[in-house]
């Protein structure tokens, strides 16, 4: 993995020497946009050159705000319109032009990765050892204790089978590393659709023999109650059967990775995380036609 | 009163021919009119009847038999969704809207009778239709307004909306013989139209001319907004209506318009014959939160302070519960009906509020209880007659309130403030309706935000449909979970109650639905 990058990498230099004088006005196709490999050596020049300013995964930086971080929104949209504020800069703030020091070629890449942070995950998967990032997701990092991937590990927490389409690289690591991290409902827009919760809170009920049930609540409303409890098994409940029902304050995610796990195994785990999609499975080569 | 109603009635009834049949001649107030003593198997009018105490006087349906109530009908609106009308019912038929539509359903068996699709098909907020005289009034989403003949959905006439404006999805209400409907574009406007004819009798507007005293309210800015887009309420005695206005614009930045800006936030009180305003009580002066008054305003006569008064009550967004007298606007009380309203740093003994500086709506933002989405909204209110209590649905939280820029005018609201302790959740909340006094709360588990309405009837139920589907039935007096159906779709509108044949209905819209419950067959008696 390590050496396909480092060989992609040094494509993207050899196209790079061979790229045409710098254009003055930023041209409106990116000529690399959807593509892989260009993600990669993107991501390799925003860490060298970006990160003065800007956060690692496109988070917010000590001077330059967040590129690609959950809840915000963007005056500069289309990849065009990224890669003219980096060739350019932007006249009135801190952000200087680049158009000096990096190929019109590097700033598509860097333009690419940086939209693709602002897809979900997927479009610009975290680097890193991938299937030593699975270890550690079903061992050290005991992530399958209640998380689910492909059909393996537990069904109490969210299944992650597609979490890299459905959350942004920053929201999985704020997810990993904020205490009482949530992904924010609608903020006051008026529900039309019926769903299930998007929060994950912690429940404890007690039926009418005095039992206890603990679990994760799945939805609710006044007069019923569903829930998967610390058990794998789900519970349908009659909230008139129940004596005591008792919201616990604090999830059960942990949000220590960052001290739990060393850098590399935080990495790596992530590289595991920001791949993972629901694959249709192969369609088989065909048979030999008649 | 109602002595004298009902001989003038019975002598015009002796001169008139068969019951239903249209008068030749030009409409009389005085005649038959059904609105005036409206037959409780029927429900002819948005709010249940001109007082919008949105009960009914039918009590087949009980505290004890309520637990046997089952689904009778299911009626799907095609090409519809998220309705938010509250169906009407006239002998026997249930008319339900939407711009552009009208469908006319055999109210007992929910099967359709005629449809009135005028093009194109359209979705939004529009809360119902009103019926006089065998004809029924549809707003359309192309600044017209049409009448329908109820019986066949032939239409009758089709004017263009006076002045070339767009109708809001208030429900027209029907009052001696004239529509009244209104509207928020460019701003807030009320019109009459006569309903056998279709001609436009007049406009009046909340913003007032340069040559009116409450132009001044303005600070020299051309006076712009209360939009009005709820259906009001009518005393025939005093032959006033009473609508409620909406917020003042720039909606979030209140430097540019200094004064009390009327007449947005308000509600007035309207001779329907002529359109002139007779008087008008603020609720909000210089609101800066949204804070319109288009919340049902309640018409109930009752004894305050040992003498008989005419009531107006109003459970307003700001998070006050107000009293007025109807006849002149004379302000009685207001007290909280939210735990959190701190917007205001005082009412005083004329319930002129004073708006807290602190709480406008700041670029950083300012968190301000109730937030804007309101303590309660457009979703109906309902009022006992005999146990003398209001019930609303009660929005706790708050909001944080913000600007996008300094720049007069742009903004943001219905926002949700982030703090846990300040989420927002709705309740179902009885008042005594002469104190204010909370009597019994229900909260709608998981429901945070306005859509669904209530009723009242005379067989002591509550009914309280919540947000994501829910149909429940309380007890009037207690609060008591009585009944529920999981209707299986949001729901953001009223119930009403209607009867046929001796049997008695309740009724909700639900998602593309109207569901229809009733009694189980035998156990209901006339």
């Amino acid at each position: 993995m390590r050496r396909l990058a480092a060989g992609l990498a040094a494509m993207g230099i050899a196209l790079a020497a061979q790229a045409q004088p710098a254009l003055q006005a930023p041209a409106s196709n990116n000529p690399f946009a959807g593509d892989g490999a260009a993600i990669e050596q993107g991501r390799s020049l925003y860490n060298a050159t970006c990160t003065t300013c800007h956060g690692a995964n496109g988070a917010a930086g000590h001077i330059g705000p967040g590129l690609a971080t959950p809840g915000r929104s963007y005056s500069r949209k289309t990849d065009a319109e990224i890669f003219g504020a980096i060739k350019l800069g932007i006249p009135g703030t801190a952000m200087p032009p680049h158009q000096g020091t990096l190929s019109d070629e590097q700033i598509w890449k860097i333009a690419t990765y940086v939209k693709g942070l602002r897809g979900t995950a997927i479009d610009a998967p975290a680097a890193g050892d991938v299937s030593h990032g699975e270890q550690i997701f079903r061992g050290k990092g005991q992530c399958s204790v209640c998380h689910a991937i492909a059909g393996k590990g537990s069904v109490i927490g969210p299944d992650l089978s597609n979490i890299a389409a459905v959350r942004k690289t920053n929201s999985i690591i704020d997810a990993l590393t904020k205490p009482g991290f949530r992904v924010y409902g609608p903020g006051g827009d008026q529900p039309l659709k019926l769903q299930p919760l998007p929060t994950y809170p912690v429940v404890r009920v007690t039926k009418a023999d005095g039992r206890t049930v603990r679990g994760v609540l799945r939805n609710e409303d006044s007069f019923t109650l569903q829930m998967m409890g610390l058990d794998e098994k789900l519970y349908l409940l009659d909230r008139k059967t129940l004596k005591k029902v008792v919201y616990e304050p604090n999830s059960l995610m942990p949000a220590d990775y960052h001290k739990r796990l060393s850098e590399t195994e935080f990495a790596d785990l992530l590289a595991f995380l920001t791949r993972q999609t629901n694959r249709p499975a192969a369609v088989p080569a065909e048979a030999s036609s008649r | 009163m109602r002595l004298r109603l009902a001989l003038l009635a019975s002598l015009v009834l002796a001169a008139t021919g068969p019951a239903g049949a249209a008068p030749a001649v030009a409409n009389n107030p005085a005649t038959a009119d059904p609105l005036l003593r409206p037959d409780p198997a029927d429900w002819l009018t948005y709010a249940g009847g001109y007082q919008a105490q949105r009960h009914t006087a039918l009590k087949q349906i009980t505290t004890a038999n309520v637990r046997t109530l089952q689904a009778k009908w299911i009626y799907n609106m095609a090409d519809q969704k998220n309705l938010q009308a509250t169906p009407i019912v006239a002998d026997g038929v249930m008319y339900i809207s939407q711009y552009n539509r009208i469908d006319a359903l055999d109210a007992r068996s929910g099967r359709l009778l005629w449809q009135y699709q005028r093009g194109p098909v359209a979705l939004g907020a529009q809360r119902g239709t009103g019926i006089w005289n065998n004809r029924l009034f549809a707003t359309t989403n192309d600044k017209h307004l049409v009448a329908l003949d109820a019986r066949t959905g032939g239409v009758l006439w089709d004017v263009a909306v006076a002045g070339g404006l767009q109708l809001a999805g208030q429900a027209p209400l029907v009052v001696n013989g004239k529509v009244i409907v209104s509207g928020n574009r460019p701003n807030g406007f009320i019109q009459a139209y006569d309903a056998q004819s279709g001609q436009h009798l007049w406009t009046w507007s909340p913003i007032p001319a340069k040559d009116e005293p409450a132009y001044a309210t303005w600070g020299g800015q051309e006076p712009q907004g209360a939009p009005i887009w709820v259906s009001g309420s009518y005393d025939p005695e005093l032959n006033l209506i009473y609508y409620g206005t909406g917020q003042p614009e720039p909606q979030w930045a209140g430097e540019g318009r200094a004064g009390d800006n009327l007449y947005s936030d308000s509600v007035v009180a309207l001779n329907p014959d002529t359109g002139k305003l007779k008087w008008h009580f603020q609720f909000t002066p210089h609101d800066t939160h949204d804070y319109d008054a288009l919340e049902a305003p309640v018409l109930v006569d009752a004894a305050w302070k040992g003498r008989p008064r005419k009531l107006m009550l109003q459970a307003n967004r700001n998070g006050y519960y107000y009293i007025l007298d109807r006849t002149n606007g004379e302000f009685l009380q207001a007290t909280k009906f939210v735990s959190r309203v701190d917007w205001a740093l005082a009412i005083d003994a004329k319930g002129r509020a004073t708006p807290d500086p602190s709480k406008q709506p700041t670029v950083q933002g300012v968190t301000v209880c109730p937030s804007t989405a309101g303590a309660t909204n457009w979703p109906s209110p309902t009022y006992d007659p005999a146990l003398k209590m209001f019930y609303v649905v009660a929005q706790e939280g708050c909001g944080l309130n913000l600007r996008d820029t300094a720049r007069n005018y742009a903004g943001t609201g219905y926002l949700e403030s982030p703090k846990d302790s300040e989420s927002w959740q709705l309740y179902t909340r009885a008042l005594d309706a002469l104190t204010g006094n909370v009597v019994w709360d229900y909260k709608q588990v998981r429901s945070p935000h306005y859509g669904p309405g209530l009723m009242s009837t005379a067989g002591g139920v509550v009914f309280s449909p919540e947000e994501f589907g829910q149909f429940t039935a309380l007890a009037a007096k207690t609060g008591k979970v009585l009944w529920n159906f999981n209707t299986g779709s949001v729901i953001t509108a009223s119930p009403i109650s209607y009867s046929v044949d001796g049997k008695q209905y309740v009724a909700i819209a639900s998602g593309s639905n109207i569901l229809s419950f009733g009694l189980p067959d035998g156990g209901g008696r006339r």
